[in-house]
């Protein structure tokens, strides 16, 4: 029936529903599509504000392949990726089986590990900067007061680094945890069931039924978190402006301080389509995992 | 094995503990400090009883009256963006969960690729642009970017939810002679108001706090409240952390309360959102 209704409506004419997808498409053309081309064209000729650009060929690419400051900005980045989406990985899903497990009050629980997710990057800043004050912090305090080592993030590159990456995973936790945890639910109660009765222990119950079962929703948290933390820019922005000297800039910064610090706008589009191939890189995994998802579901 | 449960349950207990204490002691320390009196904010150790006082409030009314501006600049334009986004997604979700065509399905593919192009990039022709347009500095320009960073997640999501929605309703409503629009507003929107629900929760919270676009497309008149109280980061040394308190307070109360009594249509556009596409 629901086929038929289909065949029916494929051939009405594509005119009849333009007025209805119009409106995202014109918005997404004018505004990502035309000017992310546009970039292409920027990033091949040599121009900044109110000068005639002039075609330079692959120049912008290979300044800034070579320029330290963009490979302390991709190893800051790549360190980011990997450290704060895989911790984040591991607390997200030992969260979701804690919740699996079964706890009292588990609404209650679900709102308040969300609750990050309202805040935006400019007051987390504020808040973890305020937790982490060099001098006066309450955990700089109880660091001290435990003799333990403090994060001397201002001065300290390394410091810096570890503060955004921990500001980095309190923000999107939520978002890793939901995914992991919807997929943990998932799976079938019998499951488990059969595994007790095979004799399986809970450690094998995990191995064997729900590390497998979760798998595809592994790759999905991952590829998306791997696509959103490359793109980083405002928590390293704000918390550091990337300093001192340049030695926590991330992509998204040098991207920034060479169009808008440098007026260096081609060496900045270089930067974007370097942003835009490896991020489409990664949705390719996406893609394909998704069609994968599709095809088994429709089994 | 009572033993056993009891260790189980204490363990559990200590990892909630943990948890609540990782979630909810950032916000608690930023919501309480607003109104402890200035000398007690940095007290070791902290202080959790205290007199509260308004006073790093009227301080921050009187010093930073452009904080209350990017308030009310927030609120219009998070307001025309929600729209914008869900108006647009709901329209072409419609479409695209009522219709199969190769030139559909190669357009979803599409819309799921442009979502995952990071937001800087276009910031690089359209700085220009606006520029040129003399739309810098307003409350549509953000709105528009807003919106669109959105409508491709919106449109995949509520075409989700419509495909829940029986076919033969709307068979149904075109016997008795209504046309598509009629469908959409008096069938659709209706039955399929949890899926709009869950698109605008990403898209207030998202407009709400937004950071980078204002920070590249305002500069007085649209400024909004992220970007003041970046400013009062900026001058950090001068300000003092009580008022700074008081503003992350104001912007994030909102929120944050919205996202609690919201977060079922959070959770459920997550999830459709990431396995969806």
């Amino acid at each position: 029936m629901k086929e038929e209704g289909k065949e029916r409506l494929r051939s009405r004419s594509l005119a009849h529903l333009m007025p209805l997808i119009a409106p995202v498409h014109i918005l997404i053309l004018s505004v990502i599509v035309i000017p992310s081309i546009y970039v292409i064209w920027l990033s091949v000729t040599q121009s900044s504000f109110g000068k005639a650009p002039s075609f330079v060929g692959l120049e912008n690419y290979i300044r800034v392949l070579t320029d330290p400051a963009f490979h302390r900005a991709l190893w800051n980045t790549v360190g980011i990726v990997v450290v704060a989406v895989h911790l984040e990985l591991a607390i997200g899903l030992l969260l979701a089986l804690l919740f699996a497990s079964g706890l009292p009050l588990r609404r209650y629980l679900l709102v308040a590990v969300l609750a990050p997710y309202a805040v935006s990057e400019v007051t987390a800043v504020v808040m973890w900067r305020f937790l982490f004050d060099p001098d006066a912090g309450p955990i700089t305090q109880m660091l001290q007061s435990l003799h333990l080592p403090i994060l001397d993030w201002s001065y300290e590159p390394t410091h810096a680094m570890i503060l955004i990456a921990m500001l980095t995973i309190w923000l999107h936790l939520p978002f890793t945890f939901i995914i992991l945890y919807a997929a943990r639910l998932a799976i079938p109660l019998d499951l488990y069931e059969a595994a007790r009765i095979d004799g399986a222990t809970p450690l094998q119950a995990f191995r064997r039924v729900t590390l497998p079962l979760l798998g595809p929703a592994i790759v999905v948290a991952l590829l998306f978190r791997y696509i959103f933390a490359f793109r980083i820019f405002s928590e390293v922005w704000l918390l550091t402006n990337g300093g001192p000297a340049r030695t926590t800039e991330v992509v998204a910064v040098y991207l920034y301080q060479e169009a808008f610090s440098y007026n260096a706008f081609g060496t900045a589009a270089a930067t974007a389509w370097i942003m835009v191939v490896v991020s489409l890189l990664l949705a390719v995994g996406y893609i394909l995992l998704l069609g994968k998802q599709v095809n088994a579901n429709a089994h | 094995m009572r033993i056993k449960r009891l260790i189980i349950g204490s363990g559990k207990a200590v990892a909630v503990a943990a948890l609540l204490l990782w979630s909810l002691l950032p916000i608690a320390f930023i919501v309480m400090s607003s109104f402890k009196p200035g000398r007690e904010i940095f007290a070791v150790p902290p202080h959790y009883i205290f007199t509260p006082t308004l006073d790093h409030f009227t301080t921050l009314w009187t010093r930073w009256g452009v904080f209350f501006d990017g308030l009310v600049n927030s609120t219009i334009i998070t307001a025309g963006a929600t729209a914008l986004a869900v108006i647009a997604s709901t329209a072409a979700g419609y479409a695209y969960s009522r219709n199969s065509s190769r030139f559909l399905d190669s357009s979803v593919l599409f819309l799921i690729v442009v979502r995952l192009i990071p937001p800087i990039v276009v910031t690089l022709p359209l700085f220009p642009i606006v520029n040129a347009l003399q739309v810098n500095d307003t409350h549509v320009v953000l709105m528009v970017l807003y919106a669109t960073f959105f409508v491709s997640l919106g449109t995949v999501l509520m075409r989700t939810f419509i495909d829940q929605i029986p076919r033969e309703l709307d068979e149904a409503a075109q016997i008795d002679g209504a046309g598509r629009w009629t469908i959409l507003r008096r069938v659709i929107v209706p039955l399929a108001a949890p899926g709009i629900l869950a698109v605008a929760v990403f898209v207030v919270v998202f407009s709400w706090n937004e950071f980078l676009f204002a920070f590249i497309f305002t500069a007085t008149k649209a400024k909004t409240a992220p970007l003041v109280i970046s400013e009062m980061i900026g001058s950090i040394d001068g300000v003092d952390w009580g008022v700074l308190f008081a503003a992350s307070t104001l912007q994030l109360a909102p929120v944050l309360l919205f996202v609690i009594f919201m977060n079922r249509y959070l959770v459920a556009g997550m999830t459709a959102g990431a396995t969806k596409g």
